[in-house]
């Protein structure tokens, strides 16, 4: 017996009880509202609608009475206007007349003091015509004989130049005991962030703005890095260099080397443990380019871009004569050379105390590979 | 089952990430720096004899001074120095250089050969690095020619650091003004490129103006009016010997150049109130017209490469740069900034070009690409004018005069990038210099 059939027989017995059984279920009807109604003829009602309609009719009119006969006419009276008074009325005073204006002589024009020498031009004064600007100039880079990322503004004369700020300290003659070592105040020293030409810089005594904006420069081409060993550009180094693995030129077999777990060789076992953040990242950046003088490069080495290798030791200063150029592009070996020379001095001196790096992670930074990239810094 | 596969993912992510991530040396980027002076010791060269010892103390302060006018290094006075170089072969102590924050050490030794020459040998080092930058050399010369070699040494250690060219052996030929305004007298002078040595190439008698070396140096070009009306003269530099280039009547040569294989010469020729450009085989006298405008063309100016010639032209209605090519033809003008544009001279490197503007009422010197871009001003006056450039085409010299009846003519020089901008010595006022190439 298919489904169908047992739905719709269901419903049939359903109904059918219904319909038999239908009458025991009743209940009381609801109960409904009452309104109690008057019937009215049809007379009472004409009755009540026209009631205010209409006055009614009245059948009786007044009507004047036409004169009898032999009557005389009404008579006609009337009164004269009285004459208006045309007396003059009595002039009081004499108002006394206008005063006449004094007729005086026109001054004479004095004579125009023509020369033959021109005005001779004075400059204004410059409190007087300052001119506010409606809209404030751009900063102005100030001259400084450093550039740096951040601008530092000139120290203190008597300040001693140092990498970083620091206040006098003096023996506290009170104190019982000096615990600080006496130490002279340092301050960074005094930088801008690009290079001000006397033509840039600005005049304060003038409101006109007297700098045309520098023509950006071309994007660098692309070019395509030229592994260079550090063989070929520094051949002192040859026995040292000669011992360590040459870098893979083939990406495919880096590829093939990481996918089988080759990679590294024997002394680059994989990290383990949570890797550098990008804080740490940054700050060891920002360690090496307070460090990074490009101001002695020359025009070709400030085009030049160059990967360098360096070694930490575990005081997270870099390891003497780890440092090696591993490629350069944009230039030739000589301009690599001095793009090199500057990155390693760079790394050497702002590593002379240690860099910054969490000891627990040195597995991820003994070896490094910075990148010294010029580009931003030749148009500066 | 999705609780599954999550956990899977998360799983996988966890355990392939460190993975990819820290194989391999710690990357990371550098891209700013710093631009300032590198600090550089130069104790005075070693010698055994008091002779030497007097040479060396002057060819360190030559080396020095050199080095500094480059604003490129800076000198660290003797008076910070914690050890002392007693002998030029005695290992170098880092560490005290390192503690005074020499980055660079030049070490150098003087001597008096039998014959009474100077043997000045030298040592330049990275101090940071703690090795030597390059091989040590030698040089020998005349003891009067001390100068010369203290200049080579500083050419060589300035090329070693920066990269550079080295610019430091050359002279300056130029105009030396003495007296008020309006009788000024004017000499061809020559010198150092940093003010020594000045010698008088021609008297008072007349007014001579705009001298140009050869490229080989040994003479030197310049306007004389000596005859009343303004010609060219070739001067030999060794023998001041002078002659008179060809010219027809009727017209007025001025603003000659040197073709880069020093046998023609560009100028200007004036004939009939028109100006236009020629060139001039010396060897024949024989001139060929460049230009046919009826505007004013004038100071050309050749590529190092001889193929292209750089000039100026109110053509426009303005005084503009336009470059042609060397034989002329159609020339394309270069300059579209505001202002009028004047002597243009092209860089040695063939890079840029070095110009005078006028806008605003104010002079500059300033410099752009040879298409016309990346102009850039690197000086502001109330008169500058005809730059001319270092044989390495990194410092331009130019003339500085100042305003007023006692305003006089000086002569200063700026690096490229517009820093260091400063007045080169010189005995009295000085105008319209020419830089020579690099002495042999």
């Amino acid at each position: 017996m298919n489904t169908g059939q047992i739905i719709s027989g269901t419903a049939h017995i359903g109904l059918i009880a219904f319909a038999v059984f239908g009458g025991a279920f009743k209940s009381d009807p609801l109960p409904f509202e009452v309104t109690s109604v008057t019937a009215i003829s049809a007379e009472e009602y004409a009755a009540l609608i026209d009631a205010p309609r209409a006055p009614e009719a009245v059948a009786n009119v007044d009507t004047p009475e036409p004169p009898a006969e032999g009557q005389g006419l009404p008579e006609l009276t009337s009164t004269s206007d009285a004459a208006p008074d045309l007396s003059q009325p009595e002039v009081t005073q004499t108002p006394p007349p206008d005063n006449v204006p004094e007729v005086v002589d026109p001054v004479p024009v004095p004579e125009a003091e023509v020369s033959d020498e021109p005005p001779v031009m004075q400059p204004p004064q410059e409190d007087v015509a300052a001119l506010v600007p409606e809209v404030s100039p751009r900063p102005q880079p100030r001259p400084a004989p450093r550039v740096a990322p951040e601008a530092v503004a000139p120290p203190e004369p008597d300040v001693a130049i140092d990498e970083v700020e620091r206040q006098e300290t003096v023996p506290d003659a009170e104190a019982a005991e000096n615990i600080e070592p006496e130490t002279e105040a340092t301050a960074p020293e005094e930088a801008t962030t690009e290079i001000v030409t006397e033509a840039e810089q600005v005049d304060p005594a003038s409101a006109a703005p007297s700098r045309s904006l520098r023509p950006k420069t071309r994007p660098a081409q692309p070019q395509t890095a030229q592994p260079q060993t550090a063989e070929q550009t520094q051949p002192a180094e040859d026995t040292r260099t000669a011992a360590r693995p040459q870098p893979d030129e083939s990406a495919v077999n880096d590829a093939l080397a990481e996918a089988l777990g080759q990679a590294g060789g024997a002394d680059q076992g994989a990290p383990s443990g949570p890797p550098l953040t990008a804080g740490e990242k940054d700050a060891l950046r920002v360690s090496v380019q307070q460090c990074w003088n490009v101001g002695s490069l020359s025009s070709e080495a400030l085009r030049t871009t160059v990967v360098v290798k360096v070694r930490m030791g575990e005081d997270a200063k870099p390891v003497s004569g780890s440092i090696e150029l591993l490629s350069s592009s944009g230039g030739s070996d000589a301009a690599a050379r001095q793009a090199y020379e500057a990155a390693r001095r760079a790394i050497i001196r702002c590593g002379a105390n240690g860099y910054d790096l969490p000891k627990d992670k040195y597995d991820h930074w003994r070896d490094i590979e910075m990148t010294f990239n010029p580009e931003r810094m030749r148009i500066k | 089952m999705m609780r599954y596969i999550l956990s899977l993912l998360t799983v996988l992510m966890l355990w392939s990430f460190p993975a990819t991530a820290q194989n391999g040396p710690l990357r990371i980027e550098i891209t700013e720096g710093v631009i300032e002076p590198l600090p550089f010791a130069a104790p005075d060269f070693v010698s055994d004899s008091t002779t030497g010892a007097e040479f060396g103390r002057r060819i360190a302060e030559v080396i020095a001074a050199d080095l500094t006018g480059t604003g490129l290094f800076r000198e660290i006075q003797p008076e910070a120095f914690i050890s002392r170089v007693t002998s030029f072969s005695s290992p170098v102590q880092y560490a005290d250089w390192k503690a005074i924050n020499a980055q660079a050490l030049v070490t150098g030794a003087v001597s008096v050969d039998a014959g009474g020459q100077l043997v000045v040998r030298f040592r330049l080092y990275d101090v940071f690095a703690g090795q030597e930058l390059g091989q040590g050399l030698q040089l020998v010369g005349t003891q009067d020619g001390w100068r010369r070699i203290a200049h080579k040494v500083a050419d060589q250690i300035y090329s070693r650091i920066t990269g550079e060219a080295p610019y430091f052996d050359s002279r300056v030929v130029y105009v030396a003004e003495t007296g008020p305004k309006d009788q000024r007298i004017k000499r061809l002078a020559i010198m150092d490129y940093d003010g020594a040595n000045v010698s008088y190439l021609t008297d008072s008698a007349s007014i001579v103006l705009a001298p140009r070396f050869s490229p080989d140096g040994r003479q030197v070009l310049y306007t004389s009016y000596e005859s009343g009306f303004p010609r060219i003269y070739v001067l030999q530099v060794g023998t001041a010997q002078r002659r008179v280039l060809e010219q027809q009547d009727g017209t007025m040569s001025f603003a000659p150049r040197f073709a880069p294989d020093g046998r023609r010469v560009v100028y200007s020729l004036s004939s009939g109130g028109n100006t236009d450009l020629y060139m001039m085989d010396i060897g024949s006298g024989t001139s060929t017209r460049l230009t046919n405008a009826p505007s004013i063309e004038t100071a050309p100016s050749f590529s190092p490469d001889g193929s292209r010639i750089v000039f100026e032209s109110d053509r426009s209605g303005s005084p503009q740069l336009y470059i042609m090519p060397a034989a002329g033809g159609e020339a394309q003008r270069i300059s579209f900034g505001q202002g009028r544009y004047g002597t243009p001279v092209w860089s040695p490197r063939g890079d840029l070009i070095a110009f005078t503007k006028q806008s605003k009422g104010r002079f500059h010197i300033g410099v752009m690409r040879t298409d016309g871009s990346e102009e850039r001003l690197l000086t502001a006056s109330f008169l500058d004018e005809g730059p001319t450039w270092s044989p390495n085409g990194r410092v331009i010299m130019f003339t500085r005069e100042t305003q007023g009846a006692q305003g006089s003519a000086s002569l200063y020089s700026v690096d490229i990038s517009g820093r260091n901008l400063r007045k080169v010595p010189t005995e009295a006022g000085g105008s319209d210099p020419s830089w020579s190439p690099l002495q042999d």
